[in-house]
């Protein structure tokens, strides 16, 4: 199918919207950005973020493009458990509230979680964390901006490229001009349009289908997705946890969050967040069992959400569509740029390239630092290299490999450095066999458990006493 | 084992109705840091 003659929506509609939009962010941005002539004003919102936004944050920022694109296309290729299995991505939210407690309190002046591991296990331990969160950040940041250009590219026509181009250009202008502080604004207003937008088609599609009709054409056509015994959905289920809680826990999107929040925040925020965030899959993928009933041809699972919107609601769902997924796209990208610039930033130019560099050096650098990570993304994002789901469980055996590292490290003084890292290696080589011998289902799964293994095994052989006071370092 | 449609219909409601309400409460929790001056 021609994705250009089967666009709903005309071209022109498709940009008047990015305009509209894109205005209204850059100017937000430009707005709250303008006071932040500081370093943690610019990098960490200041450190105050109340409640309000806190859990607004958190949840746009969870809520990705690939929540609204992939939780239909999960739905439609693993049915009931790929919905339920999406849903438990938010355990990450919810076990991570006591972290972002833990966080705050031992590392009052923290700014990054690369921070963390360089002040709990060493320098090399560190290199290797870095790694592994920079290849994830920049995997996110791709199928980010590539379902960007595959939602524009499906619902108005507009080249891929294009579409791709400038989403990532003004998630990039507003997160250079304003810093956390326009990313945590923008992600409020975004939370809001993603939760009625979703809510929106979610009820449209009810009211149009049905839950009969829509039942009896899956249990004709495609009975296993509602089948509850289906085993590598089950698999599924148990990895996407496990993937979640690993995204979080080692993602400084979430850390750079947990030293923004203001004292008591933290766990508030990521526990509300949870709770909000976990039925939202089900709603946002349960459409796409709609697709049987509609008698819809799918030429890819990724565009089936859109898809069955567009069908259903015609030019007003398709809208709805376009309007949710940019939110959800913008609310996640702003955040990545943000957080991934900053370990950019504080691990890799101060931390390797100019340890001397001081806090207003370090606040004009951090501009520039966001504009070469987008260029960086876009230039990956040009050739669409893989299924969104594909890309994104990929970086599912590297991100596992990191929870008992961080969750060990955090609260166990006998968790010494060898083990931390050997984990992380290992966790992250047998996941991607796991990954290419089995499947993407077992990636994390796999992953999580050699890990586990690892540090419960070196700690319980190897024990060491942290001195927990260690990890207060000021910087500037 | 296939679910039932009544199994999934009360699913799906369960999700949509924790949902609805949850841009409510994020609305209210906005107004109430806002008087205190607790935005950020």
């Amino acid at each position: 199918m021609n994705p250009v003659n089967s666009a709903i929506l005309d071209p022109t509609v498709g940009w008047g919207i990015l305009a509209a939009f894109s205005v209204l962010w850059v100017w937000l941005g430009w707005f709250w950005g303008r006071r932040a002539k500081e370093l943690d004003d610019y990098v960490l919102a200041g450190r105050r973020v109340g409640l309000a936004l806190g859990t607004a944050t958190a949840m746009a920022t969870w809520v990705t493009s690939n929540t609204t694109m992939a939780a239909p296309q999960l739905a439609y290729q693993m049915g009931i458990w790929g919905m339920l299995g999406y849903s438990l991505g938010s355990v990450g939210l919810i076990l991570f509230a006591p972290l972002a407690r833990r966080i705050r309190a031992l590392m009052p002046g923290g700014f990054t979680s690369g921070d963390f591991i360089r002040l709990r296990y060493g320098k090399t331990a560190w290199r290797v964390f870095l790694a592994i969160s920079l290849f994830y950040g920049l995997g996110w940041l791709i199928s980010l901006g590539m379902a960007g250009g595959i939602l524009i590219n499906a619902l108005t026509g507009i080249d891929y490229r294009l579409g791709m181009s400038v989403i990532l250009a003004i998630c990039v202008l507003y997160t250079m001009l304003g810093g956390l502080r326009a990313v945590i604004g923008t992600d409020f207003i975004q939370t809001l349009l993603i939760l009625f937008g979703i809510i929106v088609l979610a009820w449209l599609a009810i009211d149009a289908v049905g839950f009969e009709r829509m039942h009896e054409a899956v249990v004709e056509e495609r009975p296993e997705l509602l089948n509850l015994l289906m085993p590598a959905a089950i698999m599924f289920l148990f990895n996407n946890l496990l993937f979640g809680v690993g995204e979080i826990f080692h993602s400084n999107v979430w850390w750079s969050r947990a030293f923004a929040f203001d004292k008591g925040v933290g766990f508030k925020a990521y526990l509300t967040a949870g709770i909000f965030w976990m039925p939202i899959p089900v709603v946002a993928g349960f459409i796409a069992l709609a697709a049987p009933a509609l008698d819809l041809n799918v030429p890819a699972p990724d565009m089936v959400g859109p898809l069955v919107a567009a069908n259903l609601l015609g030019v007003g769902g398709a809208i709805l569509v376009f309007i949710v997924v940019f939110s959800a796209l913008a609310s996640s990208l702003d955040s990545l740029l943000a957080a991934t610039s900053d370990l950019v930033l504080q691990d890799i130019y101060r931390g390797h390239l100019q340890p001397q560099a001081t806090a207003e050096e370090l606040r004009r650098a951090a501009r520039w630092v966001v504009v070469g990570l987008g260029l960086v993304a876009w230039l990956l994002c040009l050739p669409r290299l893989t299924s969104l789901a594909a890309l994104l469980h990929f970086t599912g055996a590297f991100v596992a490999s990191t929870i008992w590292p961080i969750a060990a490290g955090l609260y166990w003084r006998s968790t010494n450095p060898t083990g931390a890292m050997a984990a992380m290696l290992l966790g992250t080589a047998i996941g991607l066999a796991a990954y290419f011998l089995i499947g993407f289902y077992v990636a994390a799964l796999v992953s999580a458990l050699v890990s586990m293994c690892i540090v419960l095994a070196s700690t319980w052989l190897a024990p060491r006493d942290f001195d927990w006071s260690s990890l207060n370092e000021r910087r500037y | 084992m296939t679910v039932s449609v009544n199994f999934l219909a009360t699913m799906v409601s369960i999700a949509l109705a924790v949902t609805l309400v949850s841009p409510f409460i994020l609305l209210i929790l906005w107004f109430r840091d806002w008087r205190k001056g607790r935005l950020w």
